[in-house]
């Protein structure tokens, strides 16, 4: 139970996947323009993480060394695949909206990290959960840049007009610069505010 | 002497998960190619019935379908579909599937004239690569409906941005490039839809 607690902590905050590990920044800038987008981009990673690390787990015995590269990317291509499908079935609006990006969350770099980092050298079921706590680490960042830039680039929130008729919308920040501030601004204040224990000890972070 | 690597092993390996994931994947295609293809035609029958102006429900599936339908005939010419809106036995326009380079892509939609192909009913995109935001708002109906109800003059284009003389269309701030691709391709259909019509003697129908 504990080591489930550390594994969501991990994810969620101390090596939060998109803040820490600053990794999957580039579909965290293309699809946050809506919190609805976000929102199920963020659902879809998490079943991606979770299944492939499961998987990658269940077969981590059996996998030659030297190929287990070429074995994860198979297994992150067929649930990526599932997805894709399922969306264009069921969720055809939200397909389309998100485009390509489903697709390419194949070279998301969380999940190829997550299966080296974790997936290898643990059981099925704890890296089941660590895939899932890292793509609820990535959905949260995600929808907090899309909050904002919801709101101020289109004056609504989940598609649900909240300023007024008064409010111009900045159109900037439903534009790719807009997410690269928001995501700077993220790092930084976690950077700043919450500084990294470890790093603080050692007085600091080398560049 | 380093251990040398086995050969084998990892070739079955591969190929049995490859084969497994292979399977697994085309069961579930082959388990919702239906829905997909309900959906595509859901979006075609929506993006007609737009262009025609003809109200629908857009929360009921069923419905929109049903209203499809009703108002609705398709018939093939030249390799060109025809949409054909019919009321009360009189023709009320002709839909045409037109596509053309965008800024990014090529961009896709319908067009719809009234049956003496002098009036241009509406225009609606199904398909295109443009930026989000800026490009992109051609999805939006502050940009779509202004194509509602011109009439192509037959010396000078039919689309002319304002504020140029006889402008009939706002362009899209912003998105000049996306909005010169649209006015081009549209400029370039209407005389070829003419041509077709003239041709297959569409005209003489009403």
């Amino acid at each position: 139970m504990s080591e489930i607690k550390k594994v969501f902590s991990e994810g969620m905050w101390k090596d939060n996947p998109v803040f820490r590990q600053i990794l999957g920044i580039c579909s965290s800038l293309a699809v946050t323009n809506l919190l609805i987008n976000s929102f199920v981009m963020g659902i879809g990673l998490c079943f991606v993480t979770g299944f492939s690390s499961f998987t990658v787990s269940l077969l981590r015995h059996h996998t030659p060394k030297h190929i287990r590269m070429m074995v994860q990317t198979l297994i992150i291509s067929a649930y990526v695949i599932m997805l894709d499908i399922f969306l264009k079935a069921y969720y055809p609006s939200m397909s389309k909206a998100l485009g390509p990006y489903v697709g390419l969350i194949i070279t998301n770099c969380i999940i190829m990290g997550r299966c080296e980092a974790f997936a290898q050298h643990n059981k099925p079921l704890i890296s089941f959960f660590d895939g899932i706590s890292m793509g609820l680490g990535y959905t949260v960042v995600l929808l907090f840049i899309a909050f904002f830039r919801e709101l101020l680039g289109f004056g609504s929130l989940f598609g649900i007009q909240i300023l007024g008729e008064g409010w111009v919308n900045w159109t900037l920040m439903i534009m790719p610069p807009g997410a690269f501030f928001m995501l700077g601004i993220v790092i930084w204040i976690a950077k700043n505010i919450f500084p990294n224990q470890e790093e603080a000890e050692k007085g600091g972070a080398k560049a | 002497m380093p251990k040398k690597k086995p050969l084998l092993y990892p070739v079955v390996f591969m190929v049995l998960i490859t084969a497994f994931f292979t399977f697994l994947l085309a069961f579930i295609n082959e388990s919702t190619i239906d829905e997909i293809e309900r959906q595509e035609d859901l979006r075609l029958q929506r993006s007609i019935l737009y262009v025609f102006d003809i109200p629908y429900d857009e929360t009921n599936d069923n419905e929109v379908t049903y209203t499809y339908q009703a108002n609705i005939t398709t018939e093939s010419r030249q390799g060109r579909t025809l949409y054909i809106y019919e009321k009360d036995d009189t023709i009320k326009g002709y839909a045409f599937e037109f596509s053309g380079s965008g800024l990014w892509g090529t961009i896709t939609g319908h067009l719809a004239l009234a049956p003496s192909f002098d009036e241009l009913l509406g225009v609606n995109f199904i398909a295109h690569s443009e930026t989000p935001g800026l490009g992109g708002r051609i999805d939006e109906l502050v940009y779509k409906d202004q194509f509602r109800g011109i009439v192509p003059n037959a010396t000078s284009e039919a689309i002319v941005y304002r504020p140029a003389d006889g402008g009939n269309v706002d362009a899209i701030t912003g998105a000049t490039l996306t909005s010169k691709s649209v006015k081009n391709m549209i400029n370039v259909f209407i005389p070829e839809i003419n041509a077709f019509a003239r041709e297959e003697g569409l005209y003489e129908r009403n």
